[in-house]
């Protein structure tokens, strides 16, 4: 099994706080990989460094077998850190803790935007490019995302701007358009956030199919049954740093993982009942 | 060394001016985070109402109390019929600004329709300067200058010591908590705008009793003035603003001396253009703002 | 008469150019650009510095040229495009919001304040002159027939102008825009170089600016900083948030209803002896007054933008483009706060 990301001391801070401090991890290809903790323990700010969105003091990143690093256009500068495009060109791609649809466009629409192709959105091809239909995203392409679209029961709703959707169905439609990128690696952040828990074996069971479809998983996750439900490995952090690393099942005996939850840890049967 | 102390003393009174409109606009940015473009409008109104009164024979305490209430009055106008409404609706920082913006257009244009766009001047005799120090003042400058002390002294110990400034404090640091702790936010908003304009419609009377003419647009071309004050010192923070206000009088009556009057206005948006590209929160609070931060 | 009516179409076309581009700016790409009739200025000031001659003493000017008029509109396009790319390389890096139109109305005045005083450069307060009737030298055209003339230029240009505009509207790059619109951090995440996109888009939206600057300068023949102000953006503004923001046939009917139609309706104002006339004054209220009312009751204005529906798939697998729009969109969505 070969590593997919490798996160090597990464580090972080505002003001005098460190919000990641020496984080080291690693996500395994063709796996989902949760990433859980206490609030406060510096999964969001990892994860948006990892993305590109934030720049990291210290530590490296490697995604896919190169580093995220982007080589600088003067010679002689430091590479610096990827912006959060070229980490999604190269197959990296995150959602947020809220659900950031593109709210005035259909949701076809925002399938087809989900799958970036810089040929196309170039001003001169959009202007003087071969036909009507490939300028605006052309059949094929329309026909893979309503097949998506079907699949996460969402096709009726293709012609809805999607601000009009409900919290439930901007989820299910975030989920479709990653399906729709279809990048090596997805990070998802609290994808259960906001939902009605009766959808969550719907979510799960989106969540389990991006592997298959060739995408891996990294899951920031407050919900733990989910997380158990869902995931191949886990990694847990508090306070910055990353205090375990294994399966889930081997958490429940392990004393520093309850202690940074403070012995709260529930059971997947007490959280069902 | 003389005539940079001169100069020193006349930027002096261009930033007692400049710190008062520039207060003003923080105020109403505080408490209800919006950028008021019509703020310059409030000047103007405030120079036009002391104009209307000197016409009628007022002098110069009750024409700059006319101005302060005529700008307060206004002020309440903008803040209850456009921007509170705007507020509620829950509808954004930029589409209100933009609102704010066609206000202003109407205020300036209502006073061309009345006025004329000529510039208009009033008959208050400055009086010889006089040397204190090794600066040279007119009566008119020193009680400029000695109002906007008092003023913003007052405004200090209505920011810090009263039940309504604790409130306007709350307000402006987080409006929905301060809501739900049992302060009526809208009303709050009401009377900081309410103070605002007074404040603003006298700095605009004493920025026309110091230029010595105004018209519509005066108050516009100021305001773009203040904007850079209150950004430099950082929006919505009073004393920053201040600080700010002290800073750009000062530094335009130098550039004005030493380079170039004509170019003020420009030197002032270089000013603004470099603060927020660089010091975006102002030049006292440190860190640089990306797109996503 | 008809004279008259043919001055309000030909004005009513140059508008239209230039509330195009400005719609692409704010109506697509969502950035609310202050500096945008600054760009106007610099169409109209370079057309005629490129067009009229030598300056003759006392006045003085840049340039001085006397090139054909479409050459010196072209160059006037691509001279704004430039000072476009210089305002939007530093204003558009990583401002957005209120501070984004800030900055951009200080590029504005800055640039209104050298073109006043600094005389050198469009010979400051008195401004250029000069261009009388552009092209009628090589043309048959009498004093008579010659505004006809410029109007069917003015609508040639400006059909090539719709035409070119709804093309991108639709297309992939349009739709990038208004992604950057709606949410510019999920655009980032899906691939989007948010910078380089809005930039693109703003350089783009100048250049219309240049052209009906240039066209301005051959119908006003005169220009200086007393015809123009920066706030007169907000006109244009005005017109595309009446008309509906992003769409191109809202824009159309804005300028319509915004400049012919209150042109026409402030034209039979009562005049006052001794005073200048009132209506000017008049259209700025209506339309500051028009500008708060439709924010704040319409956002969407009188033609909403459109989207494109897609058909049933189990029919011929088509895409029909269907003129209802899906539901009315949020004129305002998250990412223009």
């Amino acid at each position: 099994m070969t590593a997919l990301l490798e996160v090597d001391n990464l580090c972080k801070h505002f003001g005098g706080v460190y919000a990641v401090n020496e984080c080291s991890f690693t996500a395994a290809e063709g796996q989902v990989t949760g990433l859980i903790g206490p609030n406060g323990a510096g999964k969001s700010t990892a994860i948006d460094l990892i993305s590109g969105f934030k720049v990291p003091d210290s530590g490296t990143v490697v995604f896919d077998g190169a580093a995220t690093l982007r080589r600088s256009w003067l010679p002689g500068l430091p590479a610096a850190w990827s912006p959060p495009h070229r980490l999604s060109r190269r197959g990296l791609i995150r959602t947020f803790q809220t659900p950031r649809e593109w709210p005035a466009l259909t949701v076809l629409e925002n399938l087809l935007l989900a799958h970036f192709q810089p040929g196309r959105e170039r001003f001169w091809w959009s202007m003087w490019g071969p036909n009507r239909a490939e300028r605006e995203g052309d059949e094929e392409e329309r026909k893979r995302a309503r097949a998506i679209l079907d699949e996460f029961g969402l096709l009726e709703l293709r012609n809805e701007r999607a601000g009009n959707l409900s919290g439930g169905q901007k989820r299910l439609l975030e989920f479709a358009r990653i399906r729709m990128a279809e990048p090596r690696l997805v990070i998802l952040d609290e994808p259960m956030g906001g939902v009605n828990p009766v959808l969550g074996e719907r979510m799960a069971a989106a969540v389990l199919g991006f592997a298959p479809n060739g995408t891996s998983v990294i899951i920031v996750e407050h919900n733990l049954p989910f997380i158990e439900r869902v995931t191949d490995a886990v990694v847990v952090m508090a306070e910055g740093r990353v205090i375990t690393e294994g399966p889930f099942d081997t958490l429940r005996s392990n004393q520093a993982v309850v202690d940074a939850y403070l012995g709260e840890m529930p059971s997947y049967d007490d959280l069902d009942s | 060394m003389h005539q940079a102390l001169l100069t020193l003393g006349f930027g002096l009174v261009g930033a007692a001016i400049l710190s008062l409109s520039a207060l003003a606009f923080t105020l109403e940015y505080s408490v209800t985070n919006v950028a008021n473009l019509s703020h310059g409008e409030i000047l103007t109104v405030g120079a036009y109402a002391a104009y209307l009164v000197q016409q009628h024979g007022g002098g110069v305490l009750v024409s700059g109390l006319a101005a302060a209430a005529a700008g307060g009055a206004l002020a309440l106008a903008v803040h209850n019929g456009v921007v509170d409404r705007f507020v509620r609706r829950g509808i954004g920082g930029l589409p209100t600004f933009i609102a704010t913006l066609g206000v202003s257009l109407v205020i300036q244009n209502i006073l061309v329709i009345i006025f004329g766009a000529s510039n208009l001047g009033y008959q208050i005799p400055q009086g010889a300067p006089r040397t204190i120090g090794p600066f040279l003042w007119t009566d008119t400058e020193i009680q400029i200058m000695v109002s906007a002390v008092v003023i913003t002294a007052l405004l200090y110990v209505i920011i810090q010591h009263t039940r309504f400034g604790k409130s306007l404090r709350a307000v402006s640091q987080n409006r929905s908590l301060a809501s739900v702790s049992g302060i009526n936010a809208h009303r709050v908003a009401a009377l900081t705008w309410l103070l605002a304009g007074l404040i603003a419609g006298y700095a605009g009377f004493i920025l026309a009793e110091s230029v010595g003419t105004f018209s519509p647009y005066s108050g516009f071309t100021f305001f773009l003035i203040t904007l850079t004050a209150a950004v430099a010192g950082g929006l919505g923070k009073a004393v920053g603003t201040l600080v700010g206000g002290v800073i750009v009088g000062i530094s335009l009556e130098f550039f004005g001396g030493y380079v170039s009057a004509s170019y003020n206005l420009a030197f002032a948006f270089g000013i603004l253009a470099l603060v927020i590209l660089f010091r975006p929160r102002g030049l006292f609070v440190g860190g640089r703002r990306s797109v996503f931060e | 008469m008809i004279a008259y009516v043919v001055s309000i179409f030909t004005e009513g076309a140059i508008f239209a150019i230039m509330a195009l581009g400005l719609n692409i700016i704010w109506g697509w790409s969502g950035d609310f650009d202050l500096a945008y009739y600054g760009y106007v200025a610099l169409g109209v000031y370079m057309t005629l510095v490129l067009t009229v001659g030598p300056a003759q003493s006392p006045t003085e000017y840049i340039l001085g040229l006397s090139l054909p008029f479409p050459v010196a509109v072209i160059l006037a396009m691509l001279s704004a495009m430039l000072l476009a790319l210089i305002v939007g390389a530093i204003a558009l890096r990583h401002l957005r919001g209120i501070y984004f139109s800030i900055v951009t109305l200080g590029a504005v005045y800055v640039l209104y304040i050298f073109a006043g005083q600094f005389v050198p450069l469009f010979n400051g307060f008195n401004g250029v002159s000069g261009l009388f009737n552009p092209m009628s030298d090589v043309l048959p055209l009498d004093f008579n027939t010659y505004p006809y003339f410029y109007l069917g230029l003015c609508l040639v240009v400006l059909v090539v102008v719709v035409v070119l505009v709804t093309r991108l509207s639709g297309s992939r790059f349009g739709m990038a825009l208004r992604s950057l619109r709606e949410d510019e951090r999920a655009a980032a995440a899906f691939g989007r170089n948010i910078y380089a996109t809005k930039l693109k888009a703003y350089v783009l939206g100048a250049a219309l600016a240049g052209l009906g600057g240039g066209l301005f300068a051959g119908y006003l023949s005169a220009f200086n900083i007393s015809a123009w102000s920066p706030t007169e953006t907000i006109t244009l503004y005005a017109a595309i948030l009446i008309g509906g923001r992003g769409s191109t046939r809202g824009v159309l009917v804005g300028i319509l209803v915004m400049y012919m139609g209150l042109q026409e309706a402030t034209r039979y104002l009562p005049e006052v002896a001794g005073h200048a006339s009132y209506a000017p004054a008049f259209r700025v209220i209506i339309t500051g007054v028009a500008l708060v009312l439709f924010i704040r009751f319409r956002p969407q204005g009188i033609i909403p933008e459109r989207r494109t529906r897609d058909g049933d798939p189990s029919e011929t697998g088509g895409t029909t483009v269907s003129a209802e729009p899906a539901v009315i969109a949020p004129a305002f969505g998250s990412g223009a706060t």
